[in-house]
């Protein structure tokens, strides 16, 4: 599904990603842990497309198709999708406006059928119960006034009505008190399924103690460092990251 | 020389020939500094035909088809002493103030009665090519007394310059309240020119929400003194300017008194090769104790081209006052856009939300729903791409 290698990437003068080398298979979730600072959320922002990182070297391959010759949008369509870790507020936009012309743009450059009114607030609905959201958040404007917990669900309502082949979820624990980290995990599991990939990217191992990953990997000062199955975060958890940063 | 010089001479005011003499202003009146006045000097300007209409409006400098409604008395034609001197003063405040009282065709007097609520649409009807019209509107609100006031600008389809102009006074009375709704969306030959004075008695209230996206050149000059104790005032606009439009605010809040209130909010959009002023001025005097203003102005520029000219100014003389303000230049928001394109919006339709978000942070404002239908329908007809959002609006808003 993603290959990347050799990936270097920076901000300005200052390199951030070091040469990362990454295989996901379908159906893959993997999770990528990190001290602050170590080129986590980069990581994720390269793949959506965000232009503020310049990528040096390396490559992306998205399907077998070259990713970052693609622009943010394209991604979008070709089943790449990012919860991001601050999400956006669009004030005078309604909530229910993107939600609908997301759905609409993605299913419209996968050969789908636009979703007519009815059916869309259909689909709306069942996912709002899922994530326990009231239908109220749909004529609020984007993410203004949501506490930081109802941004982060309404990141993974986007991510259950869009449908995405690989899902970056960008530190989506951050911010969520406990029954919130249960309803946004629950929601990430809903869509684990053998056709989808999901990076998971955290600072901590909470997360993953709700969505079980196949693979950890630990990044530091822009290298992936350590790989292993879920025990590793585990491990992590009890031994933090000094010792591997010094490795 | 002004493109009026010649209609000037026949005319008998005597704000006449000092109009003459001053002709229009220069770019060294720094309030005029911006104002393309080209066209304004090389066309030679008459005096317009009425034009039949139904409605109560404005045409040719003159007002047709009053209302006749419980609580509002057509009254005059004699101005107050108080009144009197507004408008000389307004006839002062620069060289084309003097042409506007010069060719003056009709005065309008009105009074809201005493505890009555009153709501008026007054239409301004586009008049013929190389014409202009010039009228004056009074209104008096008496105490207690509740106004809306819905001023449209029709968006007729005249080939060549086209001039409206309407010096007006609002007078509220202790406790009356105003709401009064300016929407401008003139065809692309037409000057608009707008003098406001209003004046708030004892906790009296009056708001005003222009929004201006009409119009080849605007220009408004508009001030509101808070003369009685616990009177308020809110001011907020929209300018969207495309094209080579140019627009042009100048709003002054006066707090004659203390314990008083004011809020100022303007957004402008600038696109294609236009240009935008705002001017936005709020004098605290010395005595007026205990009073509290809000100032945001947010420029929008959508190309390279575009040029905004957005002048803050607070002036406080008294010490127990709360004032605060900002003012924000800028393109859209890099950040935004990510998001909405990472969601697999297009760039277009990205484009085309976010500019839509500016504007409607000022439209969502306006109460009356059929005026705020009218202005969300042709706000989205003013965007470049703004198809998506309407059919969102129609198929999901409930």
């Amino acid at each position: 599904m993603l290959s990347i290698r050799n990936l270097h990437a920076r901000v300005g003068d200052k390199p951030i990603l070091k040469g990362i080398n990454l295989e996901i298979k379908t159906g893959e979730i993997h999770a990528i842990m990190g001290p602050n600072g170590s080129g986590k959320s980069t990581l994720s922002s390269v793949l959506a497309g965000r232009d503020d990182y310049e990528v040096t070297d390396g490559e992306v391959i998205y399907q077998g198709q070259n990713l970052l010759e693609l622009e943010p949008e394209e991604r979008a369509w070709a089943g790449v999708f990012l919860s991001f870790q601050y999400p956006v507020e669009i004030p005078g936009v309604k909530n229910i406006y993107l939600l609908k012309a997301a759905v609409n743009a993605v299913r419209e450059h996968r050969g789908q059928p636009e979703l007519k009114a009815g059916e869309f607030l259909k689909l709306v609905r069942e996912k709002l119960k899922v994530m326990q959201m009231d239908e109220a958040f749909l004529h609020r404007n984007v993410n203004e006034g949501f506490s930081g917990g109802e941004k982060k669900r309404n990141e993974i309502l986007q991510m259950q009505l869009l449908e995405p082949t690989l899902a970056l979820l960008d530190e989506t624990d951050s911010g969520l008190d406990v029954d919130a980290l249960r309803i946004v995990g629950e929601g990430i599991n809903r869509m684990r399924s053998p056709d989808r990939s999901v990076l998971l990217v955290t600072h901590y191992q909470r997360l993953l103690d709700v969505v079980k990953p196949d693979f950890v990997h630990v990044l530091a000062q822009g290298e992936i460092k350590l790989s292993g199955d879920h025990t590793l975060a585990q491990r992590l958890e009890r031994e933090g990251y000094e010792g591997i940063e010094a490795a | 020389m002004s493109g009026f010089t010649a209609w000037l001479a026949d005319a008998e005011d005597t704000h006449a020939m000092k109009a003459i003499a001053v002709g229009l202003p220069t770019k060294r009146v720094e309030s005029w500094k911006y104002v393309p006045t080209r066209s304004l000097a090389r066309t030679t300007w008459k005096q317009a035909d009425p034009q039949g209409v139904e409605q109560f409006a404005l045409t040719a400098g003159s007002f047709i088809n009053v209302p006749t409604l419980d609580g509002l008395s057509v009254t005059g034609p004699d101005l107050l002493p108080g009144e009197q001197r507004r408008l000389n003063k307004m006839s002062e405040a620069h060289g084309f103030a003097l042409t506007q009282a010069a060719l003056e065709h009709s005065r309008l007097i009105l009074t809201v009665g005493k505890t009555a609520s009153v709501a008026l649409n007054l239409h301004h009807i586009a008049n013929q090519a190389s014409s202009a019209g010039f009228a004056a509107l009074v209104i008096r609100v008496s105490p207690g007394a509740q106004l809306t006031l819905i001023e449209q600008f029709d968006r007729a389809t005249v080939e060549q310059a086209n001039l409206s102009s309407l010096r007006c006074l609002i007078t509220l009375g202790r406790d009356a309240r105003v709401t009064h709704v300016r929407f401008q969306a003139a065809n692309s030959h037409a000057h608009v020119f707008t003098n406001l004075d209003v004046e708030c008695g004892e906790h009296a209230s009056y708001r005003l929400q222009t929004i201006e996206f009409g119009s080849k050149l605007a220009r408004s000059d508009i001030y509101v003194a808070l003369a009685g104790k616990e009177a308020q005032a809110s001011v907020n606009g929209l300018a969207i300017t495309n094209g080579s439009q140019y627009h042009d605010t100048h709003l002054a809040i006066d707090h004659v008194v203390g314990d008083t209130k004011s809020e100022m909010t303007f957004r402008n959009m600038v696109d294609g090769k236009g240009e935008a002023t705002f001017n936005g001025r709020v004098l605290i005097r010395k005595d007026s104790q205990r009073s509290g203003t809000e100032q945001s102005i947010a420029n929008l520029l959508m190309s390279d081209s575009a040029r905004v000219n957005p002048k803050p100014e607070l002036e406080i003389y008294a010490d127990d006052v709360t004032a605060s303000h900002g003012c924000t230049v800028g393109s859209l928001n890099q950040t935004e856009l990510f998001y909405l394109k990472s969601r697999g919006l297009s760039e277009a339709d990205a484009r085309a939300f976010l500019q839509y978000a500016f504007a409607e942070k000022i439209v969502e404002e306006i109460e009356d729903p059929e005026i705020r239908d009218l202005v969300e329908t042709q706000l989205l007809g003013e965007l470049t791409h703004g198809e998506l959002i309407a059919e969102l609006k129609e198929s999901v808003d409930v």
